[in-house]
């Protein structure tokens, strides 16, 4: 017997085996995108130097922001009102940004360790600060400073603001392998070393030093 | 129909495989097959439903024990105008609605006087978690309190005269009431609201009004 070229029962054997071959391979396929999508990809975890770094600079950036725009507004030196400018839009951009890392691992903005842990051999200060944050009554006098005062203490905070920034990105930077966490750890730090001069040189012209 | 074969037996005709795969010779071969797809759908299932569900707008810990959702109970109450005077809240201390249109500076200030509901509305909306106590909360339980909320942006806490309970905790649209400052709830509240609870998400805590006074305030800072 001869079989018909197509459309036999031989021949609807056949494709009924291919579909059924395509069928199996697409869900077999499937399963393994679902299986993908399930299984935790490399997220760093609660306790992670990522996640504490994420939400403390969180906490570093918000003062640096809020001194800024002190000085932003209050200021009469064009110079000084353009780094304000500079800094709270930047830092505040930064935030964002760290927050949505935590979003993306699936954190929550609040840690169950305390400021710092993931820094190990750094500490607060007695009232709780980080590194070269300023105090409530640091922030009081800045806000009742004008002119040239102004000024100078915001230059003088600033620095010591930017030093502690700098620490927080070179122990991330140490602890971390993640793309995007060392490239936005490196920028903060090159743009905090460069605005540390640019305050270095307002402090000189008004004849005054760093604190 | 096939040849018969050397034997004389002619051989079974060929089948379609779908009928094999489907209705065929062996029932531990169909068991087999049909575990396996239904294994498949469900993993599948699953995973598109984990992909997709998203949060539903709610943050998490809206089961927290003893916590009142107003987002779920009372939308409407939930408006976010911004208005100047003073605002009727219907619920006390206030966990949402029109607002003053300077926020009360939420960066971790611990405040030793009553403030004003209508600028502590405006920062709820920013996503600061608001902790309130009864004046007569004992002096370690308020330090306590304070030690969480100190140099922590999205965090403020006031005494609240006249409060039912000892503490009191408000984030938008959501309440706890407490009896002591160890409440391990109180971590949890934190935990599930703090910023995530933002209807104004990356909106500053600083720079708001930092007096005192429940008169609200129409200007920032003293």
């Amino acid at each position: 017997m001869i079989d018909p070229p197509t459309g036999g029962p031989a021949a609807r054997t056949g494709r009924r085996a291919y579909l059924l071959g395509g069928l199996a391979a697409v869900v077999a396929l499937a399963v393994g995108v679902a299986i993908g999508l399930l299984v935790p990809s490399s997220r760093p975890g609660d306790g992670s130097a990522e996640a504490g770094f994420a939400r403390d600079m969180q906490t570093h950036h918000a003062q640096a922001v809020e001194m800024s725009m002190i000085a932003y507004r209050r200021s009469a030196d064009p110079e000084i009102q353009t780094i304000g400018l500079d800094v709270a839009l930047t830092q505040q951009a930064q935030i964002g940004t760290m927050r949505d890392w935590l979003d993306q691992w699936q954190l929550p903005p609040t840690g169950s360790r305390p400021a710092m842990a993931w820094m190990p051999g750094h500490t607060l200060t007695a009232d709780g600060r980080m590194p070269g944050m300023a105090s409530r009554q640091e922030l009081d006098r800045l806000r009742a400073a004008t002119g040239r005062d102004l000024d100078i203490l915001y230059s003088q905070m600033m620095i010591r603001h930017h030093l502690g920034g700098i620490m927080m990105a070179e122990e991330v930077l140490r602890r971390s392998d993640r793309a995007e966490v060392r490239s936005v750890a490196e920028s903060m730090k090159a743009s905090q070393q460069n605005e540390i001069t640019a305050f270095m040189a307002v402090l000189a012209r008004n004849g005054a030093k760093p604190s | 129909m096939a040849k018969p074969n050397r034997s004389g037996a002619r051989p079974k005709p060929r089948r379609p495989v779908a009928k094999a795969v489907a209705g065929g010779r062996s029932p531990a071969l169909i068991a087999t097959f049909v575990a396996v797809g239904v294994l498949a759908v469900a993993i599948i299932g699953y995973a598109i439903y984990a992909v997709t569900r998203g949060d539903g707008g709610q943050p998490a810990g809206t089961n927290i024990a003893g916590l009142t959702n107003y987002r779920a109970s009372d939308p409407k109450m939930l408006t976010r105008n911004h208005v100047r005077g003073a605002v009727a809240y219907p619920v006390s201390p206030p966990v949402g609605g029109d607002h003053n249109p300077i926020w009360q500076d939420c960066i971790g200030d611990v405040y030793p006087a009553a403030i004003a509901n209508e600028n502590a509305v405006h920062s709820l909306e920013h996503g600061a978690v608001w902790i309130t106590y009864r004046p007569d909360l004992p002096a370690d339980q308020i330090e306590t309190l304070a030690g969480k909320v100190r140099g922590t942006p999205y965090l403020f806490m006031s005494p609240f005269p006249g409060l039912d309970r000892p503490i009191s905790l408000q984030a938008w649209g959501y309440q706890l009431k407490l009896d002591t400052a160890t409440d391990p709830r109180v971590d949890q509240f934190i935990k599930d609201f703090r910023i995530k609870a933002a209807p104004e998400p990356g909106a500053p805590c600083s720079n708001g009004v930092t007096a005192t006074g429940t008169t609200p305030h129409n200007t920032p800072g003293g």
